[in-house]
């Protein structure tokens, strides 16, 4: 036998084989998640960092996905615009498809302008900042933005609860004025009279002279934006110092947490958000269960709305049939109708969701529904 | 009735002030160190307070057990932080102080999780009294009987007191009260003790006031201080403390009649610049 050189081919080939992977595990689908980690904002990082990884186990459970599993690059942002680009870049410069925000408004609205310029779909989770989706086509939004849910909340407190004197306590930040900023919009509308409205910044803790303002003025009823660790401060020295209104809040305060520091305070505070905690769909009850037992403490907003971007990407790779990104856009833009566990979600041309608004009560240390805001055209998300 | 309200409540807010910037003068008095990290002193007592009093249900231990960790990481700080470095200019120790902080807030998230404690229903300050359409909640009466009374002992202790004496003396010439025969070391180490025993008591108070211990309530508090202890003239006593209860006065009022245009920090500043506008020296310094 003669060595020629097709044949020493094959004899390489065949002593190289063994060490080739085999042909059945073809490489995961890496999908990018920046969120919180460390920072003000590390609370609500870990929930959104929980929320995902619950997503991504879900799927790669059933199989993954084109049979390839999905695989979580995780990046702490801090919530910090400064750190979203460098982040971003990071994330691209890894070949890195598909990218997530489970984040607050201030790196989503960094980031999405450095994905939308390299034609990545990024998925924003729970921040609310209206100029998020408008970057392009590439982005989009799995939440209310602030307006939208604002419009739901005088909405509720104009026709279900059916009072009408409120005083507006806002959060100082892109989060609480958007939220105003719907609610006022549509307030008329609803025959509310705004008593006064009070702002107070993130880092602010004590309430004393809010409440005393919120004393004299005696409105009907509140409607406060902030966070839990805002939230929890606020409703428990209103309460402390004698406020008797009914509270409405927001989806900042959806979380155990919240109930954590506020305690008998947190008490029927009503809050509008994404997450129907008696929701029957099999997705959501799928999701509040299966987070419950795996980190023994209960789903809240910013997991549930994580674990709905996660889940949105998945589906659209799914769909795709490739990960190719400009395929996965068309499959996102193209959604209609799909369950998961923040409800039943359709996206609009500027990548926003349409979907009802939930109403939750506290009741027996517990979130339970309330009511749901289903007004398509009061909850029309914008489209340019 | 609704502005004395308001008064009092920024009263209270001046009383925590006070508490806690007392510790960052009386370090700058005698090291001339501007001692960013006594904040993570007060929120570490906050924490030991929270725990204790929730594990134990009592208040009392809280405070007791506050004050006492508290007072031992004050000097450890000094001797770990500062003691190595004194020989180096004052932006040094500052640069290595704000280290601490940002080391200490990672690292409070870190043990105590991101989520932040507050006290149980049992052991908290809940009661309210109705006072002539008011309503005070025994935690602001806490807080400013706790701080008056501290701060008189303070006061007694600095002029009555042979240490007292010791103190005062090292701050003004730490050579010649040393070749009197003082201890300038210990003076050192008794100073951050006394001010991060108050800063543990401190924090046990704002976090009920608060609701809400975290990882980063300090942070605020830390900067504030500084503003404080330049608005009361560098290393004054007594104008540290009228310089608090100002901030908190003022911020009172202003949270409601200037939020729409300042937030809460914003006014705080704006007030210490006006005012060193007017009196460079600070409120109670003396021109040089």
């Amino acid at each position: 036998m003669s060595l020629t050189l097709p044949r020493l081919l094959l004899a390489a080939a065949a002593l190289g084989a063994p060490f080739a992977p085999p042909a059945a595990a073809a490489p995961n689908i890496r999908i990018g998640l920046h969120a919180p980690l460390t920072g003000f904002a590390a609370a609500d990082g870990k929930s959104a960092l929980q929320g995902a990884e619950l997503a991504v186990a879900q799927v790669n459970a059933a199989g993954g996905v084109n049979g390839r599993k999905l695989e979580l690059v995780v990046e702490d942002d801090q919530a910090r615009a400064d750190q979203a680009v460098p982040l971003a870049n990071k994330f691209l410069g890894s070949g890195l498809k598909v990218v997530i925000s489970g984040s607050y408004s201030a790196p989503t609205r960094a980031a999405a302008t450095v994905f939308q310029k390299a034609r990545i779909p990024y998925i924003s989770a729970y921040a609310l900042h209206p100029d998020i989706t408008r970057a392009g086509n590439y982005v989009f939004r799995t939440s209310f933005t602030g307006e939208v849910q604002g419009k739901a909340a005088a909405k509720f407190i104009g026709t279900i609860l059916a009072k009408k004197k409120v005083t507006l306590i806002t959060l100082n930040n892109d989060f609480g004025q958007s939220l105003a900023a719907g609610f006022r919009s549509v307030a008329g509308q609803f025959g509310l009279q705004i008593v006064n409205e009070y702002s107070y910044a993130i880092g602010d803790r004590q309430f004393g002279s809010i409440v005393a303002s919120v004393k004299r003025d005696d409105p009907a009823v509140l409607y406060i934006s902030g966070y839990f660790f805002t939230g929890g401060p606020l409703v428990t020295q209103l309460r402390g110092g004698g406020v008797t209104a009914p509270i409405v809040g927001t989806e900042g305060f959806d979380t155990y947490e919240f109930i954590a520091i506020a305690k008998d305070a947190a008490e029927g505070v009503m809050i509008t958000t994404s997450l129907d905690r008696d929701s029957t769909s099999p997705p959501a009850r799928r999701f509040i269960d299966e987070y419950e037992s795996r980190y023994r403490t209960p789903a809240n907003m910013v997991a549930a709305s994580t674990h709905t971007a996660v889940t949105v990407a998945a589906e659209a790779l799914r769909r795709a049939g490739t990960d190719d990104p400009a395929k996965v856009r068309s499959a996102i833009a193209a959604m209609r109708d799909f369950d998961v566990s923040t409800g039943r979600i359709a996206f609009n041309e500027l990548g926003e969701i349409r979907k009802a608004a939930q109403i939750q009560i506290i009741r027996g240390a517990a979130f339970h529904h309330y009511a749901t805001i289903d007004d398509p055209v009061l909850l029309a998300p914008p489209t340019r | 009735m609704y502005y004395v309200e308001l008064l009092l409540v920024g009263l209270v807010w001046g009383c925590t002030y006070a508490l806690i910037a007392l510790g960052v003068t009386l370090v700058y008095g005698l090291l001339r160190i501007l001692h960013v990290a006594h904040a993570t002193v007060f929120t570490l007592g906050a924490y030991v307070g929270v725990l204790t009093a929730n594990h134990f249900g009592s208040l009392a231990a809280a405070f007791v057990a506050a004050a006492l960790v508290a007072g031992a990481l004050g000097p450890a700080i000094y001797r770990l932080v500062y003691q190595p470095i004194l020989d180096r200019p004052p932006y040094v120790a500052l640069i290595a102080s704000i280290g601490v902080v940002v080391a200490m807030e990672d690292g409070f998230r870190l043990v105590f999780g991101p989520y932040g404690e507050s006290f149980s229903r049992g052991t908290a300050l809940t009661a309210t009294y109705a006072v002539g359409g008011m309503i005070v909640s025994l935690v602001q009466v806490c807080i400013v009987v706790t701080a008056l009374v501290l701060l008189a002992a303070f006061s007694l202790f600095a002029t009555r007191t042979r240490a007292g004496v010791a103190w005062r003396a090292t701050v003004s010439d730490p050579a010649m009260a040393a070749s009197f025969g003082v201890g300038v070391r210990g003076v050192r180490y008794l100073c951050f003790l006394i001010a991060s025993a108050l800063a543990g008591i401190a924090g046990v108070l704002v976090g009920l006031l608060n609701g809400l211990i975290e990882p980063g309530m300090g942070s605020v508090i830390s900067y504030k201080c500084l503003a404080i202890i330049v608005l009361g003239g560098l290393g004054n006593v007594a104008g540290t403390l009228v310089a608090s209860l100002m901030l908190g006065v003022v911020e009172s009022y202003g949270t409601v009649f200037l939020d729409n245009v300042l937030d809460r920090d914003a006014i705080a500043f704006l007030f210490v610049i006006v005012v060193l506008l007017v009196r460079p020296q600070g409120l109670l310094g003396q021109r040089r």
